[in-house]
């Protein structure tokens, strides 16, 4: 496991994605208020970049841009078919800052 | 420096992933499907009159209930990912999918159901003369398929005629669905008439779903059944018309790329109608073309007209959870000569190409070059 700064945690706006490359995987970390979710950035369906969906349900799940497979931010797991799972990752606040575990 | 940076952490890079797979990118690709919606002002610009003067807005159209409202994300089923209205607009799209060539697809809502024979051929003048005038000349990577108004045979006959030698038309657009006759019926001559000799291949592409006046749509409620799967259930019938009544007897050489009817009940379908056929050719001899033909059967198997005369486009794949059974169904419906990729964008259920080559198991070099791009080549000769 590997730790790696991502960001200030004000450089992810609420309800808003960004991706990052952190070693060889690529990573889409969401912000709802003051918690921060990170998950495989690459939609399990067709590939569309998770870091482009949107927050959904009352800020409990992440939708896909392209044909809206939709996922809880906890799990992972997609909400009407619970084995298609993003991989999910421990996002940690650390003072401003924003670390990963990869 | 901070006490976060001295702590020796790696740093992350922010990044903004490019979600189309760079083997796309680096292969041809021709996009079969891609629906092309000029703005009304520059659609009214072009029409003739009386038209241009009595219309004041696009028509609402649509004699059904349109499934879209049933799903949450905004102008799904339709417009979903963005309007190409232009020339420009449309080239912007094949570079962000990676794709070389288009084949564009008039956009409109179901304009079929103007039941006005005049203005609907109006329409689709005015649609061809601003894709000749203002869009193909923009670049030679955009081709399209014309408008034509299907429901009056003799009006989209002269208006192949008309426009049918530009070589930036590839084919003619027509829809399928249960709110249309069959355009394999023999009633519809007047179109494979114009179309011979021109090496225009004949779009059959879903456009709409369940006729309001049938009972099986009276009982459908939700997108899936009537968006996701009425469309194969219309593509069966309507393919199945062309084989039966003789339209490739008559017109050898036509091809028909169908799109957006599903794909994977082929292989049932080959089978069915080559059985059924020979335990009950009896009918064949009153359909109308082998009638004015003096001809008993048909002359090839029906199975093998598919092979010869008709294609698929691709979108939207479903792909099974077992590789091994995507490589059965592959097979099985021939998608190696068959299949031709296709985006259908900007519609919800748009396909990125990616599928093609991320299951290089059950899809090799050569087929993933074949649905790409080589078998769109072999169909289209203007291409
Ligand atoms: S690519 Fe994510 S839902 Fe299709």
């Amino acid at each position: 496991m590997t730790d790696f700064l991502l960001c200030k945690q004000d450089e992810i706006q609420d309800g808003k994605g960004r991706a990052f490359e952190a070693g060889a995987r690529t990573v889409a970390v969401f912000r709802v208020k003051d918690k921060f979710y990170a998950f495989a950035n690459k939609c399990l369906h067709r590939g569309a970049s998770m870091c482009d969906g949107a927050i959904a349900d009352g800020g409990a799940t992440i939708r896909c841009p392209w044909h809206n497979w939709t996922f809880h931010l906890e799990s992972g797991r997609n909400v009407v078919d619970p084995s298609a799972a993003l991989r999910t990752f421990r996002v940690r606040a650390e003072g401003d800052q924003l670390i990963l575990s990869v | 420096m901070n006490d976060i940076s001295r702590s020796g952490f790696e740093a992350a890079k922010p990044v903004n992933p490019d979600p189309i797979n760079p083997k796309i990118r680096a292969m041809e690709v021709i996009d079969t499907d891609f629906h092309f919606t000029p703005p009304w002002p520059v659609i009214r610009n072009y029409l003739a009159e009386p038209f241009k003067s009595r219309i004041w807005h696009y028509p609402a159209v649509g004699l059904e209930y349109n499934p879209e409202p049933a799903n949450e994300k905004p102008g799904v089923g339709q417009d979903s990912h963005g309007t190409a209205g232009t020339g420009a607009e449309a080239l912007r799209v094949l570079d962000q999918f990676g794709s070389d060539t288009v084949i564009l697809n008039p956009g409109y809502n179901r304009p079929m159901s103007i039941f006005s024979e005049p203005v609907l051929a109006a329409f689709c003048a005015a649609h061809n003369d601003y894709m000749i005038k203002e869009v193909f000349p923009v670049s030679p990577r955009l081709k399209a398929n014309m408008m034509v108004c299907q429901r009056n045979p003799e009006m989209a006959a002269a208006e192949i005629r008309r426009v049918g030698n530009h070589s930036q038309f590839v084919g003619v657009f027509t829809e399928f669905s249960a709110l249309y006759e069959q355009i394999g019926n023999a009633r519809f001559d007047p179109i494979f008439d114009a179309m011979r000799g021109q090496d225009l291949v004949l779009t059959a592409h879903s456009g709409g779903w369940f006729n309001h006046f049938s009972p099986m749509f009276n009982g459908a409620r939700t997108w899936v059944e009537l968006f996701g799967n009425a469309p194969i259930a219309n593509a069966i019938v309507h393919l199945a018309a062309m084989i039966m009544q003789g339209l490739f007897d008559k017109y050898p050489k036509q091809k028909v790329l169908f799109q957006e009817g599903g794909v994977w009940w082929l292989s049932d379908f080959m089978l069915r109608v080559d059985e059924f056929y020979v335990s009950a050719p009896g009918d064949i001899a009153l359909t109308e073309r082998k009638l004015a033909a003096g001809e008993r059967y048909l002359r090839k198997l029906p199975s093998e007209y598919i092979m010869e005369n008709v294609r698929f486009s691709t979108q939207p794949i479903t792909i099974p959870k077992n590789p091994k059974h995507f490589g059965w169904m592959l097979e099985l419906c021939r998608a190696g000569d068959l299949f031709c990729f296709s985006t259908d964008w900007p519609h919800q259920t748009m396909d990125a190409g990616n599928w093609v080559v991320e299951h290089p198991g059950q899809i090799n070099e050569e087929m993933q070059k074949a649905i790409l791009a080589g078998n769109a080549r072999k169909l289209y000769s203007r291409i």
